[in-house]
């Protein structure tokens, strides 16, 4: 159980995730629209895990968990992902994402990598 | 908690913004605007749909922006080059997902036959190009040959042997890999591993893996760490010294093959952005129209208390009331404000329709569009959209000429249309203008008689503001011929009809060679208005006091019968005058003319008696009644009265 930060830059991801999340037990202590949000609502509400979209506006997800974890290496994130960005999540693993789960979401998987991630 | 129909609605909404914006900079791209920029909003656009259509489970949607991702992400690495068919494509694919999204909005589920031959068009486009650019194959042969590094003497740490296995379910295995190797390193340091770590990493494997740590962190530590998500730990051994490892990797290399990801451009947005909060929240509409009626209902009811408190004249209450009163103000106030909408919201669609024309026609335009940012009560928005569509059309269709004729009329070959809103006082004026080539009087003139709207002798004496307003017949069409864009059968009596509907006014003036503007004039909410109270023949009608000119006094000498009908001379002026009678009955005692007007146009009508002015709630008449000419809707004042409103417009 931990305080996560979703950052997608579509309300109904962010919706699914955080159902998904609350029905986990989790405690979804805020949201981020962009890359440059995301790392603001870090700053502010230091959660225990981000899960971070790849693909949003402005800023996206590897540039946006790069930057988190400039501020604070001990950052989890896991990166929320589709198939075929496997590229993608490969930098963003080498960038420090602790994990990743892949659109469309499963709710057991989810939660079984942030469980996972949490706990590590 | 949030249920099926609620993701589906947040679904459609989102989708539709994307939707929005893919078409938008689909045009942007064939404008030829910062071409990068468009490129990008649309991957990420289609990206985004994807990924919400796939959890949604409309797998038709996901294949076609799955398909269009493809596309632009060869488009964005250089691959493909955005040509005149492939815009037409990925605009019909717009088209479909506005169908599909459609019919997500009303429930169903979108069929792959919708979609299929169109994802088959985008897979040909990307195949194209894709033939004889061989997808390099990253790096197997390249690590095979690297030279596997001496293992280090493990000074004093424990070493370990860890057998794993990666879930064959999961879908990105080489993430997997790769995620464990490097959390592993975190607790130690990895020796080697079998196969070694790039083809890991590349997902080049298969069954379990062995990986040869030094490490301090303890068993337990290493067992949690190798027995994460889709991976388990299938054996975990501590051998007392290191065996020859095969191969080995330390630091990860950037493999060559790797797509290089676009350098960061995000210090500057990250400090603008730094304070924004999520300060906005969305509501259903519905709601809101639900809580404007119960403001609404508010506003009666405040009339009400107010009539009562005439009567009994208690201080006290009076000033109770008044308090209450200005809250209801406010309150109303803040709810018309909130239904606010921009135009942009229906102004977005109208550069693809533009386009479409265009090019159906072999035009050129330069559509431009100012003053989106004005604002519009959101229930004249519906309405509004199909007569502004319909008047686009018909600028583009029978006003802007072809290159070759605007050539040789000495205009430039790109025609311009300008749509433009602004607020004006109390009223939103939208001008559409085109510098096309107008609309001949003398067309209008012949085509009156023929059709059979002005006799001869009419026709010759009418001025051209009359011929114009021919247009607005029914049945008149001046186009020579019907095309299948703009000839709908709904002529511009219909777009008449419904911007009077809205309680608005539309205008055109046309000059032959220079072009044509239509302009409309719209209330920006139509639900709260100020209403003169008058009685008719005993019976009360409010008026809409922006359509009151004056009140005066009768005198019976001024009144002149012309034919059928009556006019008055006021002052200097002759105005029509009407009795209302088969509307309200004969009265007697009338002797008070109230003076109206509708867009520049006098007339007067005779009432008992002028009661007062007031602000009052517009209800649209029930579907049962239907449409009664003359009336526009009805109010309850306070004492619970129903009262008509009248409709000026279809009076003068």
């Amino acid at each position: 159980m931990g305080k996560i930060l979703i950052v997608d830059d579509t309300m109904f991801m962010r919706t699914l995730l955080k159902n998904i999340l609350f029905s986990g037990g989790h405690d979804i202590v805020g949201e981020a629209a962009d890359g440059a949000e995301a790392l603001a609502k870090y700053q502010e509400l230091k959660p225990d895990l981000v899960t971070m979209d790849v693909v949003m506006p402005k800023m996206n997800g590897i540039e946006a968990l790069k930057a988190i974890k400039a501020a604070d290496p001990a950052a989890k994130v896991v990166m929320c992902t589709a198939v075929g960005q496997e590229q993608m999540v490969k930098l963003a693993v080498k960038s420090g994402a602790r994990g990743y789960i892949v659109k469309p979401f499963q709710a057991p998987k989810v939660l079984e990598e942030v469980k996972n991630v949490l706990s590590a | 908690m949030f249920d099926e129909e609620g993701y589906r609605k947040l679904f459609v909404e989102e989708s539709r913004e994307n939707h929005e914006n893919i078409v938008n900079n689909l045009l942007a791209l064939e404008n030829g605007d910062d071409q990068q920029a468009a490129i990008d909003e649309i991957f990420r656009s289609a990206h985004t749909l994807k990924g919400m259509s796939a959890s949604m489970g409309f797998d038709a949607m996901e294949h076609l922006c799955h398909s269009m991702e493809d596309v632009f992400s060869l488009i964005r690495s250089g691959r493909l080059e955005v040509t005149a068919p492939l815009t037409d494509l990925l605009l019909t694919c717009t088209d479909a997902i506005e169908g599909m999204l459609d019919a997500i909005e009303a429930g169903e589920t979108p069929s792959d036959e919708q979609s299929a031959s169109l994802v088959q068009e985008l897979r040909a486009f990307a195949e194209e190009e894709e033939e004889g650019e061989q997808e390099p194959s990253p790096g197997v042969a390249a690590s095979a040959g690297a030279p596997p590094e001496q293992a280090e003497e493990a000074d004093g740490r424990p070493l370990y042997t860890l057998t794993v296995a990666v879930d064959p379910s999961s879908t990105m295995k080489d993430v997997r890999a790769m995620l464990l190797l490097q959390n592993l390193e975190e607790l130690g340091t990895i020796h080697a591993t079998t196969p070694s770590r790039e083809l890991l990493e590349d997902g080049k494997f298969d069954g379990p893996f062995e990986v040869l740590i030094e490490s301090e962190a303890g068993e337990d530590a290493l067992r949690t760490i190798a027995s994460g998500t889709e991976i388990s730990l299938l054996a975990l051994s501590t051998p007392q010294s290191l065996p020859a490892a095969s191969e080995e990797v330390r630091a990860p290399e950037p493999a060559p093959s790797e797509p290089q990801i676009p350098p960061p451009q995000v210090q500057r947005v990250m400090k603008a952005e730094k304070s924004r909060e999520i300060k906005n929240i969305r509501v259903d509409i519905q709601r809101l129209d639900r809580m404007m009626n119960l403001v609404e209902d508010l506003v009666i009811n405040r009339g009400r208390l107010e009539q009562i408190a005439k009567k009994h004249g208690i201080k006290e209450f009076d000033e109770a009331l008044s308090m209450v009163g200005r809250s209801v103000s406010d309150l109303q106030n803040l709810m018309m404000g909130i239904r606010m909408m921009p135009l942009e919201r229906i102004f977005n669609r109208l550069p693809r329709v533009v386009r479409d024309v265009a090019n159906h026609d072999g035009k050129e335009v330069e559509f431009s569009i100012e003053g989106g940012e004005t604002e519009l009560d959101r229930s004249m928005m519906d309405g509004l959209s199909d007569p502004l569509l319909h008047i686009i059309r018909n600028a583009v269709n029978h006003g802007i000429e072809t290159p070759e004729i605007r050539k040789a009329s000495g205009k430039p070959p790109k025609g311009s249309l300008r749509l433009t809103a602004r607020r004006d006082k109390d009223n939103v004026v939208i001008d559409i203008e085109d510098d096309g080539a107008g609309i001949d009087p003398e067309r209008l003139r012949k085509k009156g008689v023929e059709k059979g709207l002005l006799t001869a002798e009419a026709a010759a004496n009418a001025t051209k503001d009359e011929l114009v307003g021919l247009l607005f017949e029914p049945g008149f069409s001046t186009a020579e011929a019907i095309t299948d864009i703009s000839g709908r059968g709904v002529g511009l009596d219909v777009v008449k009809k419904t911007i009077e509907s809205l309680k608005g006014s539309i205008k055109v003036e046309t000059e032959v060679g220079r072009g044509t503007k239509f302009e409309l004039v719209l209330p920006p909410t139509m639900a709260i208005i100020d209403v003169m109270m008058v009685h008719i023949n005993g019976m009360r009608c409010a008026i809409p006091v922006s359509n009151v000119v004056e009140v005066a006094q009768t005198r019976l000498e001024a009144i002149h019968r012309i034919g059928n009908s009556e006019a008055i001379l006021l002052r200097d002026q002759t105005l029509p005058m009407h009795r209302l009678e088969d509307m309200f009955g004969r009265t007697e005692r009338s002797d008070t003319l109230v003076v109206l007007q509708n867009d520049g146009r006098r007339c007067c009508i005779v009432v008992d008696s002028v009661d007062g002015q007031q602000e009052v709630v517009v209800k649209p008449l029930s579907r049962i009644a239907g449409n009664c000419r003359g009336i526009s809707g009805i109010t309850i004042p306070g004492d619970g009265d129903v009262v008509p409103v009248l409709d000026v417009n279809t009076m003068i």
